[in-house]
């Protein structure tokens, strides 16, 4: 049972972490800088559970606000750079804030005890959930609580103006433009957006995982947090959330049993998805396909 | 800083210029597909070290001299070139670029497992050319393998260009790429100028990641992805879609890579090269040599 | 009539209760996880161990196999699962295992791995109010210091890089009067070849060694001609480069170029091992490595083989491994595990109580010292890369 909950821990976190390229993706950019974001969230969120003593949620609280804060510094530049080359910069993006967690040290001894991070040994012994008492249960009720609310506030801001908004300038920037739709105003919102999302997932990744460091937050876990929205369509959020369940739940976990192949298996199923659903698993044509089979049934009955 | 370091600054620079030739070489792969096709391939790098290891396959049948495994090299990257383009583009539609973009992630991930299962991870050695001639002039001392992989990466350039402006071939890439919808009305055909341009990248690939293999002395899977970071650092610097900027650019990096590593040590050096890229990015996005911009 | 048929039929019973008791009691078999990378560059290390844990059970299973608790005899089967170096991974790994019946489990390869799953243990047994994981784990390979000491769940058998470094300038010293200086090189983005590098500069500076300088480089960096060059104009009688043998061969090829030839070389303990040779044997001859391991007595030979045969490679890392077995057999009798679904928490708790209580084990090069913060004293020797083989160059007698 504990291993499942943990699986969901997982699966959890990713989701905020593929929600987080999810938001900057339907502008029309593509960002590998959510793994950056997600490093400064979990190192913010960890020096203040351990060296400040905060409990955890003002702690990640902080994590949004500083991450926010970079990202809304980074979506300007971003405008700048159009398409592929975003891809290239963002990825320069992740990997300073990788080498700035390299070097990163700072140390407070309590008794015969260094807490902190500490360069490229990472930091180590955030154990706020164990010295706590927070059981595998409470963890992943408290990491899904926090995806529901993200999954929820954005499933209202797709349904809104801004969702149709944020879409408009993710297909067309030109149109948008023209239709008088501050493109800046757009991109840079959801930039910082995502920020916020990458930075309270990041918080908790800190806290699970309770070991930190630099190795961590590379172009690797950058490929997984856009590979999950790309993979899981744009339509909407569950799509996200699929793609996750997949990658980490069947991909990962469930072939298991193919021992060895199962990494080879990883990159080729990757390969297959995308030529077989180009737009995504969860794609605007799947959605509409299940709202007939769900809405039609109920009608049905209710006559 | 007195004479002596002076010296070992220049001689340092001079080895990264040397060294550089191996970014040129990937950028120019990795600038040939996006010229053409407006893609990034991402597994680019990956594959190009595949094809030095599947060159390495051809010493376990025969005691091949290096030039021999050098130009199997080629051969292999020219056929994993294909196959990236069979399993990663040719049934992708043009309108998805995030599908081709996750579809070379996967390859790249997949290219890499091979190599590790193969060889369980292990670096294997890879041989060299000239590679116990040192040419001195003065204090300073040239590495003769170094100094062949930019001889043969000047070669390169000089052919591809050659073919891009002398050949039909060539005038069918720059057509595609710059109006794919009127070449087709012209009669090319898109999917043969894609093949092709896949095939050819992919031999440059080949060569690229011999080189590599040749200059470092070892082949390893911890290559792959920090040699794809460069390659697109180098890629955009140039300029995305010129072969010569891929060249300097290819060149610059290295130079300053280890320039950067001689004044201020390993742990800020590559943080230096991100700040490079986006000073670039910020004031000639266009990189070096800015492709000159076709209509939408 | 009916006592008869009663009898018979009791007989019957019996005697297939009997039949069937002695078959479940010759069919029993006590699981043994193990985990750690085998995939990516570290792929070599979690197949070896792999292949150590199935020549080990192979071994005691050949000899009847493990008593326990209850009087039976148990064979040992052998399960090893990838955790691919990732630390999320590690730790969903870990928890599989915990959801399962076992009651120990061996790993992981990654120290960062290790790092993060020793954090999600609870910490002091007994604590309440510690809601961490509650399951013996003893790691094989991961070698960066002092990791056993964040859990008392967590155990290693990992040689003591700071013995071994002590021993070795030590002897150098003895050996090679004349030698003053020393200049050092390490491979900085990666946990173990860091600390390493701390331990070696301190021992070499507490053996009278002056370190003239350090080089540093990262773990994929493909030229050092700047670090090299930094190298040579140190001039230093002794050059240690702790480093991988990707990182370690690059630096040596360029040593090589530069004409940088130091009287003595020093290298990683990890480095000891046939990748360094078949990258670059003809750089690397002369190079000295502090091991835990080399088939120079019968059980290490004959451990060497078995390994061989499950198709791995015995080396320091394997062999830690393979030692850790014939530690759960001993542990399992002296305890008294009775190995069954409905006393798995017992038998963690009894595992790692004897694991905590052990005060030395049998290892393959002789007893290996247990210390109070669950590490292992490792007796180590020096090797030395001769023609393209690890041959043994000296054997420090404490």
């Amino acid at each position: 049972m504990d291993f499942y909950l943990g699986l969901l821990q997982v699966i959890g976190v990713h989701t905020l972490l593929g929600l987080s390229a999810y938001c900057v993706l339907l502008t029309g950019q593509v960002s590998l800088a959510q793994a950056g974001f997600f490093a400064i969230g979990a190192y913010v969120a960890g020096i203040f559970t351990v060296l400040a003593h905060w409990p955890l949620v003002p702690a990640l609280g902080a994590s949004a606000v500083v991450t926010g804060a970079v990202a809304c510094a980074v979506g300007f530049p971003a405008l700048r750079v159009k398409g592929l080359m975003l891809v290239v910069a963002t990825i320069a993006f992740g990997e300073a804030v990788r080498l700035f967690f390299f070097n990163f040290t700072y140390q407070v001894q309590t008794g015969t005890l260094h807490l902190g991070p500490h360069g490229a040994e990472g930091f180590r012994q955030i154990r706020y959930f164990p010295e706590h008492g927070w059981s595998t249960f409470d963890v992943m009720l408290f990491i899904w609580t926090v995806v529901a609310v993200v999954m929820a506030a954005l499933w209202w801001l797709d349904s809104s103006r801004a969702g149709a908004v944020l879409r408009a300038v993710g297909e067309d920037e030109l149109a948008a433009q023209s239709s008088g739709i501050s493109v800046t105003a757009v991109k840079v919102s959801a930039m910082t957006i995502g920020g916020v999302i990458a930075g309270i997932g990041g918080g908790i990744f800190a806290h699970y995982t309770t070991h930190i460091e630099h190795t961590q937050f590379g172009v690797g876990l950058a490929a997984f947090a856009i590979a999950y929205p790309i993979l899981g369509g744009l339509s909407n959020v569950f799509g996200t959330l699929l793609a996750v369940i997949f990658i980490q739940g069947f991909l990962i976990e469930g072939l298991r049993f193919m021992g060895d192949w199962r990494n080879l298996l990883f990159g080729g199923l990757i390969v297959l998805a995308m030529n077989i659903r180009p737009r995504g698993l969860l794609d605007a044509g799947a959605v509409q396909a299940l709202k007939r089979l769900l809405f039609s049934n109920r009608e049905r009955s209710g006559a | 800083m007195n004479l002596l370091d002076l010296i070992d600054a220049v001689q340092s620079v001079a080895d990264g210029i040397l060294f550089g030739s191996t970014y040129a070489l990937l950028g120019i792969g990795f600038t040939l597909i996006f010229g053409v096709m407006h893609k990034i391939n991402l597994s680019y790098a990956a594959a190009s070290i595949g094809a030095a290891y599947a060159s390495l396959l051809i010493l376990t049948v025969i005691k091949a001299p290096a030039i021999l495994v050098f130009l199997t090299a080629a051969a292999a990257g020219g056929i994993i070139g294909y196959l990236v383009y069979l399993v990663g583009f040719k049934f992708i539609p043009l309108a998805n670029p995030l599908a081709t973009l996750m579809s070379t992630i996967g390859l790249l991930l997949l290219i890499d497992e091979i190599i590790v299962h193969m060889t369980a991870g292990v670096p294997l050695n890879y041989p060299a050319l000239f590679s116990d001639v040192t040419i001195h002039v003065g204090p300073f001392s040239l590495r003769g393998d170094l100094m062949f992989v930019f001889a043969l990466g000047c070669i390169c350039m000089v052919v591809l260009l050659l073919v891009l402006y002398r050949t039909r071939l060539g005038l069918a890439t720059r057509a595609v790429s710059q109006q794919p919808t009127a070449s087709k009305l012209c009669g090319i055909s898109t999917t043969r100028v894609n093949v092709l341009t896949f095939v050819i990248t992919g031999v440059v690939g080949g060569i690229a990641g011999a080189m590599t293999g040749a200059a470092i002395g070892m082949l390893s899977p911890l290559l792959a992805l920090p040699l794809t970071v460069k390659g697109l650092i180098v890629t955009v610097i140039g300029g995305l879609g010129s072969i010569p900027g891929a060249i300097i650019a290819g060149l610059v990096v290295g130079g300053l890579e280890n320039a950067f590593q001689f004044f201020r040590g390993v742990s800020e050096r590559d943080l230096y090269i991100m700040l490079l890229l986006f000073a670039f990015l910020v004031f000639r996005p266009g990189g070096i040599f800015a492709m000159p911009a076709g209509r939408d | 009539m009916t006592k008869l048929n009663i009898a018979i039929a009791a007989i019957v019973g019996g005697a297939a209760l009997a039949v069937c008791g002695a078959a479940l009691a010759q069919e029993r078999t006590v699981k043994i996880t193990g985990f750690g990378a085998k995939s990516g560059v570290v792929r070599v290390f979690g197949v070896n161990s792999e292949a150590a844990m199935k020549a080990a059970a192979e071994e005691i299973n050949k000899t009847g196999g493990v008593t326990l608790g209850d009087g039976s005899k148990a064979k040992f089967t052998v399960e090893f699962l990838d955790d691919r170096c990732n630390a999320e991974e590690g730790i969903s790994v870990v928890r599989r295992i915990a959801s399962s019946d076992a009651f120990v489990a061996i790993g992981p390869t990654c120290s960062n791995v290790a790092e993060s799953l020793f954090g999600i243990l609870q910490k002091k047994v007994g604590d309440a109010s510690d809601s961490g994981l509650q399951f013996p784990i003893i790691a094989d390979v991961a070698a960066k210091g002092g990791l056993a000491k964040i859990s008392e769940w967590s155990f290693r058998n990992v040689p003591s890089e700071l013995e071994m470094y002590k021993s070795l300038m030590g002897w150098i010293k003895t050996q090679h009067p004349d030698l003053k200086t020393i200049y050092g090189g390490v491979e900085k983005d990666f946990a173990h070849s860091n600390a390493t590098y701390g331990v070696m500069k301190a021992q070499a500076e507490g053996n009278g060694f002056q370190v003239l300088g350090t080089s540093e480089w990262l773990l994929n960096d493909t030229t050092f001609s700047t670090q090299v060059r930094d190298m040579k104009r140190a001039n230093a009688d002794i050059v240690a480069i702790s480093a991988h043998p990707f990182t370690t061969c690059g630096v040596l090829k360029e040593m090589d170029r530069q004409g940088v030839k130091p009287k003595i070389l020093i290298g990683l303990t990890s480095s000891s091992s046939i990748e360094t040779l078949q990258g670059c044997a003809k750089q690397a001859e002369g190079i000295i490595i502090p091991t835990s391991f080399a088939p120079v007595t019968p059980e290490a030979k004959k451990a060497a083989e078995q390994v061989a045969k499950f198709g791995g490679s015995a080396d320091l890392h394997s062999a830690a491994t393979y030692e850790i077995m014939f530690m759960f057999k001993d542990v399992i009798e002296q305890q008294k595990i009775m190995a069954r679904a409905d006393t798995v928490e017992a038998d963690r708790n009894k595992m790692r109580q004897g694991l905590a209580a052990l005060k030395e084990t049998s290892g393959l090069l002789g007893k290996i010292g247990r210390t109070t913060d669950r590490e292992a004293i490792k007796p180590f020797l020096f090797v030395q890369a001769k023609d393209g083989s690890w041959q043994v160059l000296h054997k420090p007698s404490s």
